[in-house]
């Protein structure tokens, strides 16, 4: 697989500003946010798939630490706490425990950005596992310090293993998005 | 108003942090004022209810159409199938008949108060709020239709479980097989009491049975009227046994797709009646003071 790396700068070529202009930015560096949005909106809908529920987990962590690592101006601490307080209300489960996830995956790849960034993309990947493992085991022991009883194991490995499977996915849609939607002047 | 740059820095990096304290803060909340963030979670799903009922319909027509093609490949089997079970229902009908002659006889012998019809709604399933540890389905209703918290949802064939949230146009039913759910039953056939624990698999545990009167394989489970809003009687599924000394209940209804269901209001049918010939306790402090035709009169003595 094809690493990504960031375009390199070009200093001084602007764009014109106006209203046409903003409107275009604004939408295109909104798309991260509006993508985890839609995710949790549409997984919540009675859609019976087959691990529905883990899904939504699996795919809003791997976007979040995805557009986190590379390009974190896009995905902002406080659009991630609003989209984890959306996460919350629409998934049933313990009130909070969703937000304080994707915070702290949000934090731990914001904080680690400069040498993930520049890694091999297996390495990436081999990060991105440990951090969902360690995330997805605060989740169980929360959920089972919240329930007053060991809730059931089985159903959260399953949900660290769909995410660390889907994350060649969302990776190879990162990339095309960030080529073609969010960086579109650049020719390459 | 400006600040300097290295303040903004300063200002930026405490953004995380006090994020993460609050969403802390979030799930202490969520503990200590649980009726809050259910009214917030109901009003969402109230608000879309509408959508949810839009991707279930399509769905369930989908549903209908693959059903109608099979049948019509299964024709012929189907049929001789038909016969054959047609011939031993016949038989069953006019056993039921006879029965049903009997029974009217000997009620109207015994002067027997028939049950009052408990009122009902029905409502499509529009959405399976179940978790990695509940199991609950969201219920689309009518907003004049009065349904009440602790109200029974039943399926065609058997108990689905109890209305835990009302919203506007929705209610949540907690099915029986969610691990906080813990019903009283009764087994038909050996005269058990038992409660029915379910543990967020498909086949809720039977526990607290007598250990001098093991369920049988293959028993029916009713319900028994141990908890006012749930009566006697409402079919529950059957005892099977995973292995030796651990029975389950096969549940009746079909709660893998729970489609639509009927929710029964039974809040008001048995209440226990007033007990006047009941001595009442003192309340703490006071001595007992006992009823005037109790009292000895030392001139007549207790016979008077």
């Amino acid at each position: 697989m094809k690493n990504f790396t960031p375009p390199p700068i070009r200093p001084g070529i602007h764009p014109r500003s106006g209203l046409g202009y903003l409107i275009d930015n604004g939408v295109r560096s909104s798309i991260p946010c509006l993508f985890v949005f839609f995710v949790t909106l549409v997984l919540s809908a009675p859609l019976n798939l087959p691990g529905q529920v883990e899904l939504m987990p699996a795919i809003i962590m791997a976007t979040i630490f995805l557009w986190s690592v590379f390009v974190p101006a896009f995905m902002p601490s406080l659009a991630v706490f609003v989209l984890g307080i959306w996460a919350d209300i629409l998934s049933f489960g313990p009130a909070g425990v969703m937000l304080l996830m994707m915070l702290i995956v949000h934090g731990v790849a914001l904080s680690g950005r400069y040498t993930l960034a520049r890694v091999n993309f297996f390495v990436l990947w081999f990060v991105f596992g440990v951090v969902m493992v360690g995330v997805t085991a605060l989740q169980w022991v929360l959920c089972s310090a919240l329930a007053l009883h060991i809730v059931e194991f089985l159903p959260f490995v399953f949900e660290t293993v769909l995410a660390i499977g889907s994350f060649p996915v969302l990776y190879t849609g990162f990339v095309w998005t960030y080529r073609f939607v969010v960086n579109n002047a650049d020719p390459s | 108003m400006p600040v300097s740059i290295q303040f903004r820095q300063a200002l930026g990096k405490l953004v995380l942090p006090a994020l993460i304290l609050v969403a802390c803060g979030v799930i202490l909340l969520g503990k200590a004022d649980r009726p809050l963030i259910e009214k917030l979670r109901m009003q969402t799903a109230d608000l879309l209810a509408p959508a949810y009922g839009l991707v279930a319909w399509p769905q369930a027509k989908l549903r209908w159409l693959s059903g109608n093609l099979q049948d019509i490949r299964n024709l012929e089997a189907e049929n001789i199938r038909l016969r054959a079970e047609n011939v031993s229902l016949r038989h069953w009908y006019d056993v039921a008949a006879a029965l049903a002659d009997e029974n009217a006889a000997l009620k109207s012998n015994l002067h027997w108060i028939p049950d009052n019809a408990p009122a009902f709604v029905t409502g499509r399933v529009v959405r399976d709020t179940s978790g990695l540890y509940a199991r609950a389905v969201l219920l689309a209703i009518n907003p004049d239709t009065a349904v009440r918290k602790g109200g029974i949802a039943l399926d065609g064939s058997g108990l689905v479980g109890r209305v835990t949230e009302v919203g506007k146009r929705s209610v949540r039913v907690l099915l029986i097989t969610d691990s906080s759910s813990r019903l009283p039953v009764t087994l038909e056939s050996s005269h058990a009491a038992a409660i029915m624990a379910g543990d967020n698999t498909a086949l809720p545990r039977i526990i607290f049975y007598p250990q001098d009167n093991a369920p049988i394989e293959g028993e029916r489970v009713v319900t028994n009227g141990e908890i006012e809003s749930l009566p006697a009687g409402l079919p529950v599924g059957h005892v099977h046994y995973l292995r030796p000394g651990q029975p389950v209940v096969v549940p009746a209804a079909a709660l893998d797709h729970v489609d639509i269901l009927r929710i029964f209001d039974y809040e008001d049918s048995v209440s226990p009646p007033d007990a006047p010939g009941r001595v009442p306790l003192p309340s703490v402090g006071r001595t007992l003071s006992l009823p005037s035709q109790f009292q000895s009169h030392p001139d007549q003595g207790l016979h008077g």
